[in-house]
């Protein structure tokens, strides 16, 4: 928690302007995903708040990070709890 | 060119149609965004069935339309020339599927306007209710245009020929068999299947798709042409 908002995290493409890390977003992410794969809700929660923590460990040297670095980390962890929830978090963007 | 033949055509090109994936990828979209914020089983599968219906719909349109216009333009027979032109779009379309239908990433990008890409997402996202669903399957059909214009054109111009009742079958038979990789995706997804596990197929088996739907609209384009050019010069019809 100590890091929210102060650790930078720049946009794909660099397109939109940077933003300060919102854990409750990534969480969100990564509830959505595990949900899309069939994790009971409960399970989901945990499984985010988990992947959630490792993430905060990962960013706690890095002053700046891009969103794509974020992502991959995530996903990276949360292979660990649930791989077809990774998989379809780290695909989402290239289904189409 | 006899019913059989014709209805072969259709069939063929119908089959191209149902190999081309943005209706597909569309439908994974939906479905995962739905699961994502916890709506009703009964919920989700309105919403899928209804962008199935849509899909189905806009194709059963777009090939009415291209018929009528055909049939507006020549009547009941379109002169060699068109017939030729139509052959060399699938032959055309068949190596552009080759080269260019799936972007160069992981996964089941394609190679289609970013623009329509990133609205057909974000409207996956959106979508709430039944209508809003079945206009996203109308949508997804238009978008994909590019690709199936070809099959529909040669479609079109074989059914202009047939006796009217034989069109309406015709364009029933095209509309089915397009549809079916969407209804298998929406049968074995409504029936439990992990949308993952489906993704993860579709990403491993894409360059098969991809070769499989660039020959068949080759060798479509030349059965058409053996079929309809050569045989009317040589005078063996």
């Amino acid at each position: 928690m100590q890091h929210q908002g102060v650790v930078d995290i720049v946009k794909r493409g660099g397109a939109r302007p940077s933003e300060g890390f919102q854990r409750e977003k990534l969480h969100t992410s990564i509830v959505t995903a595990c949900l899309s794969a069939g994790t009971p809700t409960g399970q989901a929660e945990t499984i985010a708040k988990n992947v959630t923590e490792a993430v905060m460990g990962w960013l706690r040297t890095r002053p700046e990070v891009t969103s794509h670095d974020v992502r991959r980390i995530a996903a990276k962890h949360l292979n660990t709890h649930h791989p077809d929830a990774a998989y379809l978090y780290e695909h989402h963007r290239t289904i189409l | 060119m006899d019913i059989v033949t014709s209805l072969a055509i259709v069939t063929l090109a119908a089959l191209v149609h149902a190999s081309f994936q943005l209706s597909v990828s569309v439908l994974t979209l939906l479905k995962s965004h739905s699961l994502g914020v916890q709506r009703s089983h009964a919920r989700t599968l309105r919403l899928t069935s209804s962008y199935v219906a849509g899909a189905g719909v806009m194709t059963l349109l777009l090939l009415s339309l291209f018929a009528l216009i055909f049939s507006q333009l020549f009547g009941t027979e379109a002169p060699h020339l068109v017939w030729a032109i139509a052959c060399g779009l699938l032959a055309g379309v068949g190596i552009a599927v080759w080269a260019f239908y799936y972007r160069r990433e992981k996964g089941t990008s394609l190679w289609i306007p970013r623009s329509f890409a990133r609205h057909l997402s974000e409207r996956s996202k959106a979508t709430k209710d039944a209508a809003e669903s079945f206009s996203l399957g109308l949508t997804t059909v238009f978008s994909e245009l590019l690709f199936i214009a070809a099959p529909l054109i040669i479609s079109a111009l074989v059914l202009i020929q047939l006796p009217a009742p034989w069109q309406l079958v015709g364009i029933v038979i095209y509309t089915l068999i397009s549809l079916m990789t969407l209804l298998s995706i929406w049968v074995l997804s409504s029936a439990g299947h992990r949308l993952s596990e489906l993704q993860k197929w579709r990403e491993a088996n894409k360059h098969f798709l991809q070769f499989a739907a660039g020959g068949a609209l080759i060798v479509l384009g030349f059965f058409v042409y053996v079929c309809k050019i050569l045989t009317d010069v040589a005078g063996l019809a």
